[in-house]
């Protein structure tokens, strides 16, 4: 799986419309062109670039060489986004209360000087 | 379904805060290592042990021990200084002698993120911005993975709800 491959896929609007239609189910190559006034080869070429990123595979039938959407690729960015999100998040949340901290030790410093004097 | 769910994706890379203590202190606490030592890192993370060397193209190098005892290092490499309202640095996945190594858990991931962060002076408080981004890819891609997310999560319009759903149960 290449970042750069899957970002450039799902670039395209008919490749993010196509990937909603397959998240309904298996679709066969003429069938999934009927919506998208396009020509066949043009909707192949789209298939062809969300194959090679891994988003889409082919079916096996010579025929209809149905269509099917490959989540684990799209899981994977998801979860790729969600684990840095979550680094910083859980960084700033412990720095609002380590700021806390040292403010509450830092108030306390201070007072313990102005009693020495 | 409601506006805030839409909002989500465009703010994907972009995180707000704002902190009860003046901004010298929050700066103080990104830029010196007394300080990062205590806060940097996930939840339940104890900081092993650690470097800054805080410069422009300066690392700060970290180890960190998870909760169940496993190990992680990584390091920030500074990209900007701007004291006190700005500072950009990558943040990557390292290892014990300060190399670059790919997230332990998505090997085919990118390398490391960059993040711009800026500090607001509000007085008492201080409020900052980070906006981070996936350290290789273009400004295009950031938008159209965007873009693809915001569909994903767009409830209302049905079709990408279900693969969302489907996606949550994988």
């Amino acid at each position: 799986m290449n970042l750069d491959l899957v970002f450039g896929a799902l670039a395209d609007p008919t490749r993010r419309a196509i990937l909603a239609r397959l998240a309904l189910g298996e679709v066969s190559v003429s069938d999934l062109a009927a919506p998208f006034e396009m020509s066949l080869p043009a909707v192949s070429k789209h298939l062809k670039v969300l194959e090679h990123a891994g988003l889409i595979s082919k079916g096996r039938d010579a025929q209809t060489r149905p269509c099917k959407l490959e989540p684990e690729t799209l899981k994977a960015v998801d979860d790729w986004l969600e684990d840095y999100r979550r680094l910083w998040n859980e960084s700033l949340d412990r720095l609002e209360d380590y700021l806390k901290t040292l403010q509450a030790t830092s108030a306390k410093e201070k007072k313990n000087v102005r009693r020495k004097k | 379904m409601s506006a805030a769910k839409n909002e989500i994706p465009k703010d994907a890379f972009v995180i707000t805060r704002r902190f009860a203590a003046p901004r010298e202190l929050v700066w103080d606490c990104y830029t010196q290592e007394k300080h990062l030592k205590n806060w940097w890192g996930p939840k339940g993370f104890k900081m092993l042990k650690c470097s800054l060397d805080f410069r422009i193209g300066g690392v700060f190098h970290y180890g960190m021990a998870s909760p169940n005892g496993q190990v992680m290092w990584g390091k920030w490499v500074f990209h900007k200084i701007e004291k006190p309202h700005l500072l950009a640095n990558t943040v990557a996945f390292s290892d014990v002698d300060g190399g670059i190594t790919q997230h332990p858990f998505a090997p085919v991931w990118p390398m490391e993120t960059y993040a711009e962060t800026s500090f607001e002076d509000l007085g008492a408080e201080c409020g900052i911005t980070l906006v981070w981004e996936p350290g290789n890819a273009t400004p295009d891609q950031i938008q159209a993975f965007t873009d693809a997310h915001a569909g994903m999560n767009a409830g209302c319009e049905g079709t990408f709800s279900q693969l969302d759903t489907y996606l949550k149960t994988l």
